[in-house]
């Protein structure tokens, strides 16, 4: 199984608090790796560090985080920039506030295609409508020209996937992406990171909810106050914790 | 995007309107040129249209005037009623006119016997132009300096924002009076005009670009922005797609309000001579005549350009205004 992204002894640090201490783990290709924990335990600095993109406060102090191939902490601003979109995809928790509210989902999903290809217009625009009823948008055209308030929760949150998956990355960082979500939606859209993930692209997962751990990932990373407690694939944590705090989680979940 | 302006910003919109309207058709809607003089009617009162010829309706004429002087060598034009001129309309591509020798002064003349009717409608062209094309200026600068200023932060920001101190530290008026002195003798009214442009949008960038850099700082933090950067949008289109376009209430109010200082800054400028030069009427050196006392008082009309300064100045304040009402609901919809 290759593997995809693989961090090694990431450190990431404000001023004299380590936020995020020595935490290494692979993604393999076409698999669902999920980061769990709670609030505050570094999650989401690490999915930012993999775009490298966290506040300027947070620095990273040391490890590698090596994707295809490449030591993305190495690479130059403009490399890192092309590299976001094209290769990496990102999906947030709140889909009304991570669109511009003065442009059309189809807009701004477009921008992203420019940004990183050559297409033409027409092209873009064909692209565009293909990676909306890819996400299952029930009327692609109608949403392509909508602006993101008038589209439903669980709609933005499909063409939010769409936008990150228009220029067939191979990752996807998703950070707790059903959380603002009611639970029938919440299956929707697990059922289409599951496609995504038949399509090889790995995933990976931010995410409290063990349930949807459960249901989604092949390997969980469970995390406590920056640090990994436990790693390893989802059924054996689940059946046989080793770590007192995993056992905690689980127990709190049941 | 639907944008409701209200009732009184409508007409003042309007008004406006019909101001450029005048200034564009200044060739057509005035009986002389700016620059068409004659001595024999220095201060001529405005001249009344006569329907009525001994008691008869008849087309419309105005009486020929003499020039004469009191005891007190004051000028008086006593009325010729044996010399009659009637009113033409569209001769010589011009709306309405009499013929020569007679003169039709609607709203009176200068000092040097000039039909302020035309002046005025001539000026506006200089004086309603040079606000907007100052204001498109410092608008471009102002964007661009915050937008950038605000997106990158650091020290970008710190540079930036020190140079804009360095513009809004000297008073305005005076920085404005030492920019026109670094402006050379000779420039022909052209480059004048052109340089006068360029001193008031030099002037009202700075304060511009603070509040946009304002705007961008806390918009940056908004999750589209890191959105279209996780999805490696370019930053320059991050910042005139996503940023700018988000202080676009804010912009517009401010645009309108800024014309208006800016056609008073122009007005400023030539009142004190320093602005467009006689021949070339511009609002500002309309109302310089009006600058002593012994003018005023035997020939108030001159005063005419001030109304029309004041009536652009409100109008686009009242715009400037409603425009930010307009966008106000929209705002709060968006929560």
């Amino acid at each position: 199984m290759n593997t995809l992204l693989s961090i090694k002894d990431l450190t990431v640090a404000v001023d004299e608090k380590v936020l995020v201490n020595q935490v290494s783990f692979d993604v393999p290709q076409g698999k669902i790796v999920a980061i769990a924990g709670g609030s505050g335990s570094g999650k989401t600095t690490i999915g930012l560090s993999v775009l490298r993109l966290l506040p300027s406060a947070l620095q990273i102090r040391q490890g590698s985080i090596v994707f295809e191939g490449q030591d993305l902490l190495k690479l130059s601003s403009e490399k890192m920039r092309d590299c976001r979109g094209a290769r990496v995809g990102m999906v947030f928790q709140e889909p009304l506030s991570t669109f511009d509210p003065l442009f059309t989902i189809g807009q701004q999903i477009d921008e992203v295609l420019a940004a990183h290809t050559k297409l033409s217009k027409q092209e873009r625009y064909k692209k565009v409508l293909e990676t909306l009823s890819e996400v299952e948008l029930p009327d692609p055209l109608r949403a392509y020209k909508s602006f993101p308030h008038q589209l439903s929760g669980g709609m933005r949150q499909r063409a939010m996937v769409a936008q990150a998956i228009v220029c067939n990355p191979s990752l996807i960082i998703a950070d707790e992406p059903t959380s603002s979500l009611d639970v029938t939606l919440q299956v929707k859209i697990m059922e289409l990171f599951i496609r995504l993930k038949k399509k090889n692209i790995s995933i990976l997962l931010i995410a409290h909810d063990l349930g949807m751990i459960a249901h989604l990932a092949d390997e969980v990373v469970i995390l406590r106050q920056g640090e990994i407690v436990e790693k390893g694939p989802v059924e054996r944590v689940y059946k046989q914790p080793e770590h007192g705090y995993t056992k905690e989680l689980i127990e709190a979940f049941q | 995007m639907k944008i409701k302006i209200n009732r009184t910003g409508l007409l003042c919109f309007w008004v406006l309107m019909v101001l450029y309207g005048l200034a564009i058709f200044a060739d057509f809607i005035c009986p002389y040129a700016y620059q068409d003089e004659n001595r024999d009617f220095s201060y001529c009162p405005p001249t009344a249209v006569e329907f009525q010829d001994q008691g008869r309706w008849v087309r419309p004429f105005v009486y020929g005037r003499a020039l004469t002087f009191n005891a007190i060598h004051r000028r008086v034009y006593v009325i010729d009623h044996t010399q009659k001129y009637p009113l033409h309309f569209l001769k010589g591509g011009r709306l309405f006119g009499v013929d020569a020798p007679g003169r039709f002064y609607l709203w009176g003349a200068d000092a040097r016997g000039r039909d302020l009717f035309s002046r005025i409608w001539y000026g506006a062209r200089i004086s309603l132009s040079i606000g907007l094309l100052g204001v498109g200026i410092s608008f471009i600068l102002g964007l661009l300096i915050g937008g950038i200023a605000g997106y990158y932060g650091g020290w970008v920001d710190n540079i930036l924002m020190r140079v804009c101190e360095m513009f809004m530290m000297i008073p305005g008026f005076y920085l404005m009076l030492a920019l026109r002195a670094a402006v050379p003798e000779n420039f022909n009214s052209v480059q004048v005009y052109i340089s006068v442009v360029v001193i008031l949008s030099l002037i009202g960038w700075a304060s511009l670009a603070r509040i946009i850099r304002g705007m961008a700082l806390s918009l940056r933090e908004r999750d589209f922005v890191l959105a279209a950067k996780t999805l490696g949008v370019p930053d320059i289109v991050i910042i005139f797609k996503h940023i700018l376009p988000q202080t676009i209430s804010f912009s517009c109010a401010t645009l309108m309000l800024t014309v208006s200082s800016y056609i008073l800054a122009e007005a400023g400028l030539s009142v004190v001579g320093l602005g467009i030069q006689d021949p070339i009427p511009s609002w500002g050196n309309l109302l310089s005549d009006a600058m002593g006392i012994v003018p005023v008082i035997f020939a108030p009309w001159i005063l005419l350009p001030g109304l029309f300064i004041f009536i652009a100045v409100v109008c686009f304040n009242v715009i400037g205004d409603s425009l930010r009402d307009a966008f106000d609901p929209m705002f709060n919809e968006k929560g």
